[in-house]
């Protein structure tokens, strides 16, 4: 999977490749508007993350760009204006999420492979890892071969965990992933955990291996091969 | 008043004002000259009969007429100077007493003094002084009939493209992308003031671009240090050589960005709304997204055994959709955030008015304060103080009236919406 990171600040673009990079994407870093129209006429991505303002021209132009070519390079804007019309006129050109700096990592990650699911497979995907099988369009999930019923909540939970493998993911990340940031729940992660034991039990009870493990209390990473 | 009517009144009060005195000018001027006349007739008359008897030694065959007559007594007394008399007489044609002047002198006849009396009525004078009154009277109406009713049409019709301006400017707002553009006027005085106020709206609007940019690249600057920082966290957790306090305090680090880009927002948000950068003409139902907050929040309420009652009834507003949201997503926060362990939100929705009802889990809260910025109670922990004062910069620009109230150990929101009707 190749991805073009489009950010001008260097050091968030470095973060992006180290990050996406350990969950084994091939990443490319472009810094500037001329250096990102430049890769794009000769390459295609499966996802192109795309920040909005750029030295050199606007990311919005990048979006017309691909458009006017028939390409179908997944997109994500990350914007630091959280505005809607911005987000509405990004979608409009055709891209394909929009995320609001600051965001995580993890957040970004489990998005871009959205954009690829849908793209690359139509959504027919079924990613299976292990003894865990999740059917992203049907919403289902397989423990062990055994059809697992989880709440919407823990299917995305486990889904974010997948896509995240062996990272460790803060509390505050995973909140955000569930309940966007609209909720005041940055002292209260009770239920957060409450979600995490239920996910395991589940997990167990259908013969499944544990692997979701705790990291000092700062937050979650599972376990995969 | 306007300013048409104030014109009116003092043109009107000034033109009766000068025709009644010239009217008053002109009759006695009318007057002077007809008496005048009227003594002229009688003087050569006076001097036809002289002329007669010093001619003839006799008096002369007197004529007499309805308007004019001569009467010729004996007298022992001798009048030097003729002398001019007003007296009443009965006019038999008129059947009325009418005035008249005379004339008197005497004349000697063989020895013999008479006494001459020449009569004229002065009923013509009068009648002709009547008709002139008349007529003037007459004109002056006509006159300010005339004079109001091209006024009004005129200035009526001078006056449109300065109300069509004040209409311009009534719906102008800063928001719209764009100064004033008002037109070209015929009338010196008219295209001054839409000069002018293009020249304002241009600058103002300049100013408002201006900031409104600088706010949105504050923005942007702001948010991609704070990008930097949380990216640079998420790496560092998945460094597996760290220990657990490093990692608390990695944590605490994420936390404190966390704040700061919340506090950015909020401010952000809250010069949007003083910008008037939101149009409240969406149709929004309040219920809807009333119901659809608290299930977001399920899993908190539950995790901090709260009960939360709703009463709500269908209500759909012209407002703003996200403005709605947050608006509701502030009040449901603070009301899950200080309701104490075990208790109860209680939320009523109807046509006048939404109230947030919680059991207080702390003391009551300064009323005057809490809708300023930065205010925060002791024991508020790490919000960002902003809430309330998003909550109140909405209301005040939807036109709702907003209140706290703290009764039987709970704390009361109430938003009424209808106050501007």
């Amino acid at each position: 999977m190749k991805l073009l990171i489009i950010e001008d600040e260097s050091s968030l673009n470095q973060s992006m490749v180290e990050f996406l990079s350990a969950s084994g994407y091939v990443c490319e870093p472009v810094f500037n508007f001329k250096d990102a129209v430049e890769k794009i006429e000769v390459y295609d991505y499966d996802c192109i993350v795309l920040d909005i303002m750029l030295p050199g021209g606007s990311g919005l132009q990048i979006l017309k760009y691909l458009k006017q070519n028939n390409k179908t390079d997944g997109v994500i804007i990350i914007s630091a204006k959280d505005s809607l019309e911005d987000k509405i006129s990004g979608i409009e050109l055709g891209a394909d999420d929009y995320l609001t700096k600051p965001f995580h990592l993890s957040e970004l990650s489990v998005r871009v492979a959205a954009i690829i699911r849908r793209k690359k497979f139509q959504g027919h995907s079924v990613i299976s890892i292990a003894d865990i099988e999740i059917d992203t369009v049907g919403m289902t999930v397989k423990i062990n071969g055994q059809t697992t019923e989880l709440t919407q909540k823990e299917f995305q939970l486990l889904l974010f965990f997948v896509i995240n493998k062996n990272k460790v993911i803060s509390k505050n990340a995973i909140a955000e992933h569930l309940w966007g940031d609209d909720m005041d729940i940055a002292s209260n992660y009770d239920f957060i955990y409450a979600h995490i034991k239920n996910l395991r039990k589940k997990i167990i009870s259908a013969g499944g291996e544990d692997r979701i493990r705790s990291v000092y209390g700062v937050g979650y990473k599972m376990q995969l091969p | 008043m306007k300013l048409f009517t104030k014109y009116n009144r003092i043109n009107i009060s000034a033109t009766i004002f000068t025709f009644v005195l010239g009217s008053i000018a002109f009759y006695f001027v009318l007057d002077y000259v007809l008496t005048r006349q009227l003594k002229e007739t009688l003087r050569s008359e006076q001097f036809e009969i002289i002329h007669f008897v010093e001619e003839h030694h006799a008096l002369p065959e007197i004529q007499n007429t309805r308007h004019q007559w001569i009467t010729v007594d004996k007298s022992t007394q001798k009048i030097n100077q003729p002398v001019f008399k007003n007296s009443i007489y009965y006019n038999e044609h008129d059947k009325e007493d009418q005035s008249a002047k005379q004339l008197l002198f005497t004349v000697d006849i063989a020895g013999q003094n008479y006494l001459i009396t020449v009569n004229k009525s002065e009923a013509e004078t009068e009648d002709l002084l009547k008709l002139i009154i008349l007529i003037t009277t007459g004109m002056i109406a006509v006159i300010l009939l005339f004079n109001y009713l091209i006024n009004r049409k005129l200035i009526n019709k001078i006056w449109q493209p300065f109300y069509k301006t004040i209409d311009d400017i009534k719906a102008y707002q800063v928001s719209d992308k764009q100064p004033l553009q008002l037109t070209k006027e015929p009338i010196d005085e008219l295209n001054l003031l839409n000069d002018s106020l293009n020249k304002m709206t241009q600058s103002i609007y300049r100013e408002y671009a201006a900031l409104k940019s600088f706010t949105e690249n504050a923005s942007h600057e702001m948010q991609t240090p704070l990008a930097v920082i949380r990216s640079r966290i998420d790496l560092l957790l998945q460094q597996s050589e760290l220990k657990e306090q490093s990692l608390q305090q990695i944590l605490s680090i994420e936390d404190a960005a966390q704040r700061l880009s919340k506090l950015h927002q909020s401010l952000l948000l809250l010069t949007k709304i003083e910008n008037k950068q939101f149009v409240l003409n969406e149709q929004v139902d309040l219920k809807k997204i009333i119901l659809e907050k608290i299930k977001e929040r399920e899993e908190l309420i539950d995790s901090k055994k709260i009960k939360i009652v709703t009463n709500c009834k269908e209500v759909v507003l012209s407002f703003h959709q996200h403005l709605a949201e947050i608006l509701f997503n502030n009040l449901l926060n603070n009301a899950i955030k200080y309701t104490s362990e075990n208790g109860v939100v209680d939320i009523e929705l109807n046509e006048d008015f939404i109230c947030f009802k919680n059991d207080a889990a702390n003391e009551a809260l300064d009323a005057d304060k809490i809708f300023q910025r930065f205010y925060k109670p002791s024991d508020s922990g790490d919000g960002t103080g902003l809430g309330l004062a998003i909550i109140k910069e909405i209301c005040n620009l939807a036109g709702f009236d907003i209140s706290y109230l703290f009764n039987d150990h709970q704390h009361i929101f109430l938003i009424k919406f209808k106050t501007t009707q």
